[in-house]
């Protein structure tokens, strides 16, 4: 047993759909109560579709840890958010007259907290995690990683982005050596430095688009036409750079003598966010479309009647139909954001998300799986916060 | 991993996974059904039994034709079958597969749910309230106008709907010297905490409001519908109350505070936005009554003392009712508030006009009406 254990994707768009759709109208109807409910069941269903080696992944959180988890943390943050908002609120208006600034020192105030929910939230997905009946677990270290991201992002920001593969890398090490699979430890090898050939496009969209900038604002105007140009290469490069290094940490990445091999493509990801979002955009669009038509037939058949009751068609009828009452208009209103907001979701979910884990998984593999034998289980842990903060603060809990 | 052929049952074989929450190693076991159980025999080692009414189905599989199956009470062990036929067989005969387990930590669940409300409600109904009160009359006037600014300019763009040119106000020279001297004579007598900065919308909703650092923004339409002079000037006089109490400071604050606290509430599940919106709506609306109720007596006051009929307030409280037939009656809003009753009682018992003379002559109330021609 010693030849490579490669993962299987038995997740179906179908039946994905049916889940999501199924449970995001839950959660519409229920004001978002049903929100802690669809997110476990989405990802039981994301984890099992995933099989290295021909066995399922299991997610096993529940619904009402999650609940719970999010009870605790907001009674924690709705003091410091409520606080903390007014009081820079108030500065914000007696030193700049503005509420801008209040909004910026807000995120900034609240950045460490999303660290460390971050950190919290994926604690809790691990420790909720099993393989072959074995769990995942990560070692308590919340706020060692908040402050050491906010430093990381501060030094990436400060050097206009040119430590961003020290950042990767050093957060990446440090959630990864503190990673179990039963009782082994998971250890992140490699050097930061290695991150820099995957970053090659990236600067190349940035240093000849700023280029350009220049060249076109101070002497030949054509160069501003390089410009769009140089911002999609950079966008291309923010993904070829998400993805190759994500591929060279994981191929860094080994198990007590089990290695991780990873092969995805960055044209393949990017090929899936293409056709992906054309599609969400083209069923969203489309159904704007025909919500828009059967609006238009319906002020078309009342006319039409009006006509055949002989009354004269003028502008009062008009008047009218835009006199019909505020709160038709604006249960219409509504129901129209929400179906956009809930297709929106479901269908990204389905033609982005899904397939993403489907490469992701399919292009990864376990060299040396005999040395699996020798791990044995961990205790569980029972972590009762589960991912609160981040699923109130809206980070890093996404499925 | 091998089965030597002794162990199998006669019967053909049938195969599952069996992961036993011990080691990461799958074990490869032989599976049979019995009348009560299901008996899951290793290639070597004792067989497992497993009660028909213990089996259940680990919900939400990928996987199409797979079963998963658990035993209850054991959260760790599972049992992958793939198999299809036995795994019809064990759907016809297991009867609680997809039973749920009972619920865990049902008092905690109450108790943390109860302290969430609470402390939500303590913050946006108590904390961010007291606070907001207190620290709006820190604020140093030069900020409140820059609010104020914005917020009068974000406002003429809303209204316009189309969002194309803001909302234009009303200047013609004659109205505008007539609106100056209602004002002037109205807060001859009030402790201004900044000059006040008046305007007319040239629009047809009926209605005034006040802005942070000193506006008064009348409606052209409330010009239309008002029949003299002195219902206007108990309308600018109650929004000279708003903002001598600097309650859109304290708004703009208040909502600072709780709009946060909020979005912490309902997440995502919407884009947050919407509820949001609503939300704060409702919450502005209570803590406006307070605030209206003190513009009202501030209002009756000034107007007393710049020897203006109070009237004019109790006949525009009656225009707005008529307008809208189903808002909370303005009777409740008297009755909480004897004091205003009696005011304006007296103010009606005196009855002559002998006191008071009209905030404006004809002409100059004819300039005002026509201050948007």
């Amino acid at each position: 047993m010693s030849e490579a254990l490669g993962t299987e994707f038995v997740g179906r768009k179908g039946a994905y759909f049916w889940l999501s759709l199924k449970t995001g109208i839950l959660t519409i109807l229920t004001l978002g109560f049903y929100r802690f409910w669809m997110k476990t069941r989405l990802r039981r269903y994301m984890w099992s579709a995933i099989r290295p080696g021909g066995h399922p992944m299991e997610y096993l959180g529940t619904p009402l840890e999650k609940l719970l988890g999010f009870l605790v943390a907001v009674v924690f943050l709705a003091f410091y958010i409520g606080i903390v908002n007014l009081i820079l609120m108030f500065a914000s208006f007696s030193l700049f007259a503005g509420n801008g600034a209040a909004y910026a020192l807000s995120f900034i105030g609240l950045l460490p907290i999303i660290f460390f929910a971050q950190y919290r939230a994926r604690r809790y997905i691990l420790a909720r995690t099993r393989w072959r009946g074995i769990r995942f677990g990560l070692e308590p270290g919340a706020w060692g990683y908040a402050w050491r991201a906010a430093l990381h992002w501060l030094a990436t920001i400060l050097t206009l982005g040119l430590l961003l593969p020290r950042q990767v890398f050093y957060l990446e090490k440090y959630r990864a050596d503190r990673t179990f699979f039963g009782d082994k430890r998971l250890h992140q090898g490699g050097d930061w430095k290695m991150l820099y050939p995957p970053m090659v496009h990236m600067m190349i969209g940035a240093v000849f688009g700023l280029g350009s900038f220049a060249v076109g604002a101070t002497s030949t105007e054509r160069a501003f036409f390089l410009v769009p140009v140089f911002l999609i290469w950079f966008g291309y490069g923010a993904i070829h750079f998400r993805v190759q290094s994500l591929k060279l940490l994981t191929n860094h990445k080994t198990l007590d003598g089990v290695a991780l091999h990873a092969m995805p493509r960055t044209g393949r990801v990017m090929k899936i966010y293409g056709v992906g979002y054309t599609l969400v955009y083209t069923v969203v669009g489309g159904l704007l479309f025909a919500l828009f038509i059967l609006l238009f037939a319906t002020i078309m058949t009342m006319i039409g009647s009006a006509a055949e009751l002989d009354e004269t068609f003028d502008i009062e009828m008009i008047q009218n139909l835009t006199n019909t009452p505020v709160w038709i208009t604006t249960i219409l209103t509504v129901m129209l954001y929400f179906t956009v907001f809930l297709m929106w979701n479901v269908l990204s979910q389905v033609f982005v998300g899904l397939p993403l884990a489907e490469h992701y998984a399919q292009t990864l593999s376990l060299q040396n799986p005999g040395a699996l034998t020798d791990i044995r289980q961990r205790p569980r842990d029972e972590f009762a916060e589960a991912e609160g903060f981040a699923e109130a603060l809206d980070v890093g809990a996404a499925i | 991993m091998t089965l030597r052929a002794e162990t199998l049952p006669s019967a053909s074989p049938v195969f599952g996974d069996l992961m036993d929450g011990e080691r990461a190693l799958p074990v490869r076991v032989a599976l049979t059904l019995t009348a009560t159980d299901l008996v899951i025999a290793p290639g070597d080692g004792e067989a497992l039994r497993w009660p028909l009414s213990l089996l259940r189905r680990v919900p939400d599989q990928a996987h199409p034709t797979d079963l998963v199956l658990a035993q209850a009470s054991d959260p760790v062990t599972r049992l992958i079958v793939r198999d299809r036929a036995m795994v019809q067989q064990i759907k016809a005969v297991a009867r609680h597969l997809d039973k749920r387990p009972p619920m865990q930590n049902t008092g905690r669940l109450i108790s943390w749910s109860i302290a969430a409300v609470a402390s939500v409600a303590l913050i946006i109904f108590v904390l961010v309230p007291v606070m907001a009160n207190q620290l709006a009359t820190f604020l140093p006037p030069s900020g409140e106008k820059a609010l104020g600014d914005t917020t009068f300019e974000q406002i003429r763009n809303a209204l316009d709907g189309s969002g194309i040119d803001p909302v234009p106000t009303c200047e013609s020279p004659a109205g505008l010297a007539a609106l100056a001297k209602m004002e002037a004579r109205l807060t001859e007598t009030v402790d201004l905490p900044y000059p006040l900065t008046v305007r007319v919308l040239d629009h047809e909703m009926i209605n005034a409001f006040a802005l942070p650092g000193g506006y008064v923004v009348l409606f052209d339409g409330l010009l239309d519908i008002a029949e003299d002079p002195d219902e206007i000037a108990a309308v600018f006089a109650h929004e000279v109350g708003h903002v001598v109490a600097r309650d859109p400071s304290r708004m703009a604050l208040r909502s600072a505070g709780s709009i946060g606290v909020l979005g912490l509430l309902f997440g995502d599940f919407a884009g947050g936005a919407v509820v949001l919106f609503l939300a704060e709506r409702l919450i502005q609306a209570s803590y406006s009554q307070e605030a209206e109720m003190n513009a009202d007596i501030f209002a009756s006051e000034t107007l007393e003392a710049a020897g203006v009929s109070p009237l004019g307030l109790a006949r525009m409280f009656e225009r707005f009712e008529e307008l809208s037939g189903d808002q909370p009656s303005l009777l409740d809003h008297f009755m909480a508030h004897p004091d205003l009753v009696s005011r304006i009682e007296r103010a009606e018992a005196s009855g002559s006009a002998a006191d008071y003379t009209p905030s404006l002559t004809d002409a100059e109330w004819q300039a005002l009406k026509t201050i948007c021609d």
